[in-house]
């Protein structure tokens, strides 16, 4: 498996694109996620220019427990920074026929797709961490009271991160190992969501068969975006879902094995 | 008898319509220098790719080593198939690093191999700043790289200009020189002449022929001859009239001032001398050509149609 990862990463490493999109993924996850405050602070100020006030030390952005699903829920938005890296790393594959070529070498396809998850896998894990230094760092700089309970209340998030990342990776890699271009990947990748939501609106006009709204939680892309609820509502005093939905995260996992099943058959089947 | 290394059982490939391999039965012993002939669209790089994993046999059979084909069983072979793939924006060296780990090949091996096809000079920069023949190359260092005990070569002279030609057939020699096997595709059939020890020869997708070369030129030789009087002067009549009085001569042709004569069975070049000599004519050039594979390929595939 270690094997694996580091044929995957020897590809990449040496890959001045993929430093270059990784650096400004890390890189703007980190600043834009941590400079919530400064922003606050800002739209206060403006508020102030029309002579209303707004008290920023009211709104709990980065205290715990609020902070894990905040900042999570918005570093999500980043991810598709992540997977146009693992999109132009698979097609690469296709473009430059280095695929061919290293299963000629010996690598089973089998061995191929799972050298690509464990790189999506370990893409995953160092967002987490990047989220955790992040949260931990802007958290004991912001919460007025450190009470170690609520530090922990709601790291459940972290783990619905995880998978959000994953999942959707998954997804990318797919994607990109049914398509095989990186141009028209790149952009089936971004308009995914507006044409699953177009499908969605097709399919469940609520009030033609009001029955069947429940189905909507099984599509791909909502059970990605179901694992963190939006939360800033929150702050307008409205009712949201401040937990991770245990049957969000077993769609979001039954459809990460599916995507990653898919890449495979899909590449088991097909003439290289 | 030798280990039989490749052994291909009614291997057929359709894509669509078009069957591009068709019952295809083959036979590669160990220590062979194998040549696949045929020409453009035959199925050579469809049949070699099947045999390294990356075409799915529609049906039919092969194994390697006597054992159903893996992808452990692939990683004993070195195989380049039609043109040379590498990361492009990775050194010569950071791609061959990249193959060793994937054939689980000693990395001590590299500096190695990139001796032995002359690009360790230019082994840091990237293969995308590479000429053809450095790719070509490159492709054949790679192929050696885990010390392979098969090498399939697909076309290594493609695209290249005659040095560069040359330079591939002295690697290729001086492989085969080793004891390894070789697997030789191509459609030069002078190349496959000069290295290869047995050929077959294809044709849509069909196996036409396969044996030894050596055999190529049994049969029929053709004599070509210059001659002289005993006292060194320039032989002035034509020749022709005293080479048909030859018994062994089939037919005679001229060309350049040289004849050619196409020798009945059992009689060779010696007779001819001999007969020469006796009529007090000495020949200043006598050669004895064999039928050349180029012949031999195009009766071939005369024959199927």
């Amino acid at each position: 498996m270690l094997h694996l990862l580091k044929i995957d990463l020897k590809k990449m490493t040496s890959y001045r694109t993929f430093w270059i999109i990784c650096g400004l993924y890390f890189i703007t996850l980190g600043f834009s996620t941590a400079s919530g405050m400064e922003i606050l602070k800002w739209i206060a100020s403006k508020f102030e220019d029309f002579g209303s006030s707004l008290n920023v030390n009211r709104i709990p952005l980065y205290h715990f427990p609020d902070i894990w699903q905040n900042l999570i829920w918005f570093s999500g938005l980043f991810k598709l920074v992540l997977s146009i890296m693992v999109v132009i790393s698979v097609t690469n594959e296709y473009q430059y026929r280095t695929l061919r070529q290293n299963i000629i070498d010996g690598m089973s396809r089998f061995e191929f797709v799972l050298s690509k998850v464990l790189t999506n896998l370990l893409l995953s894990v160092m967002s987490v961490g990047m989220l955790l230094l992040i949260v931990m760092v802007t958290g004991l700089i912001y919460t007025p009271e450190l009470i170690w309970s609520d530090m922990l209340v709601g790291t459940e998030f972290l783990l619905a991160y995880f998978i959000e990342i994953f999942a959707f990776l998954s997804y990318a890699l797919m994607l990109g190992i049914f398509v095989q271009r990186s141009g028209l990947t790149i952009v089936l990748l971004m308009l995914s969501h507006m044409i699953e939501a177009i499908i969605k609106v097709n399919l469940f006009q609520e009030s033609l068969n009001p029955s069947i709204g429940w189905l909507k939680q099984f599509f791909p892309l909502e059970s990605i975006t179901n694992l963190v609820p939006l939360p800033f509502a929150r702050y307008a005093f409205q009712e949201i879902q401040d937990y991770v939905s245990i049957t969000a995260v077993a769609i979001a996992l039954g459809w990460t094995f599916l995507f990653n099943y898919f890449s495979y058959l899909k590449l088991k089947k097909s003439d290289i | 008898m030798a280990e039989t290394v490749l052994q291909i059982n009614k291997l057929t490939k359709n894509f669509g319509k078009l069957c591009a391999v068709n019952q295809l039965d083959l036979e590669v012993k160990r220590g062979q220098v194998f040549g696949m002939l045929g020409p453009n669209g035959s199925g050579k790089t469809t049949t070699l790719g099947m045999l390294m994993g990356v075409t799915n046999p529609s049906s039919g059979s092969f194994s390697w080593f006597g054992e159903p084909s893996t992808h452990f069983t692939r990683k004993k072979i070195g195989a380049v198939l039609e043109h040379p793939i590498f990361y492009p924006y990775l050194s010569g060296q950071k791609n061959l690093e990249l193959n060793a780990m994937i054939k689980g090949a000693n990395p001590a091996n590299i500096a190695k191999v990139l001796d032995i096809v002359e690009l360790s000079a230019r082994k840091d920069d990237k293969y995308r700043t590479y000429s053809l023949g450095m790719k070509q190359r490159l492709a054949i260092a790679s192929a050696l790289v885990s010390d392979p005990i098969i090498l399939i070569l697909d076309e290594p002279t493609n695209g290249l200009d005659p040095m560069g030609i040359a330079e591939i057939r002295e690697i290729v020699k001086r492989i085969a020189a080793d004891g390894k096997t070789i697997i030789l595709a191509s459609h030069l059939l002078d190349e496959v002449q000069k290295v290869c020890t047995h050929f077959a020869v294809l044709r849509r997708g069909k196996l036409m022929h396969s044996g030894p070369v050596d055999e190529v030129g049994k049969g029929e030789e053709t004599v070509e001859v210059m001659a002289h009087l005993a006292n060194g002067q320039a032989y002035q009549d034509d020749l022709s009239v005293l080479l048909q009085q030859f018994v062994g001569s089939a037919t005679i042709k001229k060309e350049n001032g040289i004849f050619q004569v196409m020798m009945k069975d059992g009689f060779h070049s010696q007779d001819l001398n001999k007969f020469l000599f006796e009529k007090g004519i000495i020949s200043s050039h006598l050669v004895t050509k064999k039928k050349t594979l180029e012949r031999q390929f195009l009766e071939i595939l005369a024959e199927a149609h």
